[in-house]
């Protein structure tokens, strides 16, 4: 039983949170190309959500527009974690690779961004005194979205559910340690650029003498 | 010869342009551009609602140098009331500013003596029986006088055991209102204006600041649980920055407060229970950014001196920081940006009162020793129409003139707003969403969008519905189908079944 196509497999996992994963490892299914996608997806609707909105609820201040955040939402944020989870993991006999980690937790994140994209579209149907619906659909993707993690952690790495817990909360951890790595990282990158940058502006002037 | 004189014409004609076109430049001759805020809250350039007419000084009353004014005050009569602190005298002076109409250096006392000020600090009169209130600062004492200069009554220190008596009574502003009461400003009483019933009798104080809770203050108080009384005892006490100035409009005192570090309840509009009814509106009073001056190394945080409230029930606000006199409608919303600190006319160093007559505002400047008298401009009258059209309620009324104001200057936020609401309840939904949406109004917008959302739900509404029963249809049918047929992975699950 159980023999679906890939788009079939990610109805499934979504519509499962209890079994899905568990499916889906036993049948060695998930396609990376989809994760990616989701990912690709995701990132869209976040910029959406911050520049699409309708107007009677939220004001953008679009005078400029920057980028990066959203793709530190989306993308980096994603990569943290997915790093993050495959280092804590393998460290506690996690059996997850990194590749089905990446397709396991993208698929997880399906429920959030279907709701980034519902909101966006309620948000230039209703008004503010209906504002609830789209809270609704908020609290429900978040929840959905959290639940189907979990899930994910687990059946990833057949863990059991105290064992998901530390892993979980191990893997944030290691989200901010890598983050807070960056962040430091790039700043010294720039501190470097800004050294070269000086040291040649010091040279062309020499230079002209 | 001919051609001569073509190209005399020409020439002639060109000079004219030219002397035209710089008339045109020096009309708005302010040593600064005038500027307002867009609905980002981000400084733009705007027209100006005021121009600086004149300064007078002392001279031009013919009372010799101003020293160190401190207020200024429009009677009734439309006689402007000088306090020359510096002089310890008042100067009464006509509406216009061309002559005195009186100097009071000296009083008479209901026993016949004769009384001298100290550094008059404060200057009222009141409406209702015509009497002077002069915060006389150095002779601690507020002094009652009719307009012949006798004395009719005199404040002192009160005796109440809730003013704290080790403080001397130094009175900065005075008010009264209608029933009598007079309200007094202290230089160093934080807990409000000592307020004083018609007999001279002390009531109590009103209208006290709030302190702001900033992190420092929330730390000091969770380390003060902690803490002997004894060690409680010799610590820095929280208070908030006590009142600089105020203004009584009918009902409503208003009072402004000078700090640079204190961001609440600067400006306040207190009603005759001592309510700010301004509290809750998250109002923020002077420069929306503070700039930061380089040469002086400070941030020019907003430090509002004065306050006053013209007749049309418009607020100015003085900022002593920036040298600029905010005008706000009485909503609080942003109407001008007036003045700077600069040498010239138009320009100020130490700015220390503004009062308004009618349309015209005048700028007290107490290094200067001059009062700068401004005029509305032709786009400050059409604004102020506008605007008090529009808090009157006469939302259409207001459409004309603020059109009239945004073909002047496109920047001037408040307009669209004021397009919108007229638009809105005009019934014009699709026009009072576009401007409530230049006019940063979200509140206008979600109705102009429910409202726009009802007609069009009315328009299309048999497309809508046969689109929604096309749709369960289709869904009823395709369900029918699947279950016919079965899913095409049922089909092969089973079949692979172990």
């Amino acid at each position: 039983m159980m023999d679906l196509t890939q788009k079939q497999w990610v109805k499934h996992a979504v519509m499962h949170p209890v079994e899905g994963f568990e499916d889906m490892r036993w049948k060695k299914s998930g396609s990376l190309k989809i994760a990616l996608f989701i990912i690709l997806l995701l990132f869209f609707g976040e910029i959406a959500y911050g520049r699409l909105y309708g107007f009677q609820f939220y004001i953008s201040y679009d005078k400029n527009f920057n980028i990066i955040p959203y793709i530190v939402r989306s993308f980096v944020l994603f990569g943290v974690w997915t790093l993050g989870n495959w280092a804590v993991c393998t460290l506690l006999d996690g059996e997850g690779t990194l590749k089905n980690i990446c397709i396991y937790s993208a698929y997880a994140l399906i429920p959030y961004t279907v709701q980034l994209y519902l909101n966006v579209i309620l948000s230039h149907l209703l008004i503010r005194d209906e504002m609830v619906f789209m809270d609704i659909i908020k609290i429900a993707g978040v929840c959905w979205t959290a639940m189907l993690l979990f899930s994910a952690v687990k059946s990833v790495h057949q863990y059991s559910f105290g064992k998901t817990v530390f892993a979980i909360i191990l893997t944030v951890a290691a989200m901010f340690v890598m983050l807070f790595l960056l962040v430091l990282f790039l700043s010294l990158i720039q501190q470097v650029i800004i050294f070269i940058s000086t040291l040649y502006t010091e040279l062309s002037y020499r230079a002209r003498v | 010869m001919h051609r001569f004189f073509k190209r005399a014409a020409v020439a002639v004609l060109a000079a004219l342009a030219a002397s035209v076109c710089s008339l045109g430049a020096s009309a708005s001759g302010e040593p600064y551009e005038s500027y307002n805020y867009d609905r980002w809250g981000d400084a733009v350039p705007s027209q100006a609602g005021y121009t600086a007419e004149r300064a007078v000084s002392g001279y031009d009353l013919g009372v010799g140098a101003l020293s160190d004014p401190q207020d200024l005050f429009f009677d009734s009569d439309n006689v402007l009331y000088i306090a020359d602190t510096g002089n310890n005298r008042i100067i009464a002076a006509d509406s216009e500013l061309r002559e005195t109409v009186h100097v009071y250096d000296s009083f008479t006392m209901p026993d016949g003596s004769e009384t001298r000020l100290n550094k008059p600090m404060g200057i009222f009169v009141s409406a209702v029986n015509g009497n002077i209130y002069i915060a006389d600062s150095d002779n601690s004492r507020v002094l009652i006088s009719d307009k012949d200069g006798n004395v009719q009554g005199e404040i002192t220190k009160p005796q109440s055991e809730v003013y704290d008596q080790r403080r001397t009574f130094l009175p900065q502003k005075v008010i009264a209102d209608k029933a009598g009461n007079v309200y007094v400003v202290l230089g160093n009483i934080t807990t409000g204006a000592a307020m004083f019933a018609p007999d001279g009798s002390f009531s109590g104080f009103y209208g006290a600041n709030r302190v702001e809770p900033t992190a420092a203050i929330i730390g000091n108080y969770i380390r003060s649980i902690f803490m002997s009384d004894e060690k409680k005892t010799h610590r820095t006490r929280t208070v908030p920055t006590g009142i600089t100035g105020f203004d009584i409009d009918r009902d409503f005192i208003f009072t402004c407060t000078a700090s640079g570090t204190q961001t609440t309840d600067t400006v306040k509009k207190l009603n005759a229970a001592g309510k700010n009814i301004f509290a809750d509106l998250e109002l923020s009073f002077g420069d929306n950014t503070p700039m930061y001056a380089t040469t002086k190394n400070k941030i020019m945080a907003p430090s509002i001196v004065d306050i006053d409230v013209s007749t049309d029930g418009c607020i100015n606000c003085l900022d002593f920081t920036t040298g600029r006199v905010f005008q706000y409608d009485e909503d609080c919303n942003l109407l001008f940006i007036t003045g700077t600190l600069a040498k010239q006319t138009g320009g100020f160093d130490h700015v220390a009162a503004v009062e308004s007559l009618g349309s015209d505002l005048y700028v007290l400047d107490s290094m200067k020793d001059t009062i700068t008298v401004f005029r509305e401009t032709s786009f400050g009258k059409i604004v102020h129409e506008a605007a008090a059209l529009h808090n009157s309620g006469y939302y259409e009324e207001a459409l004309g003139p603020w059109q009239e104001v945004l073909r002047r200057d496109g920047n001037y936020n408040r307009a669209y707003e004021g397009v919108a609401a007229a638009l809105l309840r005009k019934g014009d939904y699709k026009g009072a969403m576009k401007y409530a949406k230049l006019a940063d109004a979200g509140k206008i917008y979600n109705k102009a969008f429910e409202g726009r959302r009802r007609e069009f739900l009315k328009e299309h509404f048999t497309a809508i519905a046969a689109v929604l029963a096309l749709m369960v249809a289709a869904l009823f049918a395709g369900g029918r189908y699947r279950k016919k047929h079965g899913s095409r992975s049922d089909v092969k699950g089973k079949e692979e079944q172990p």
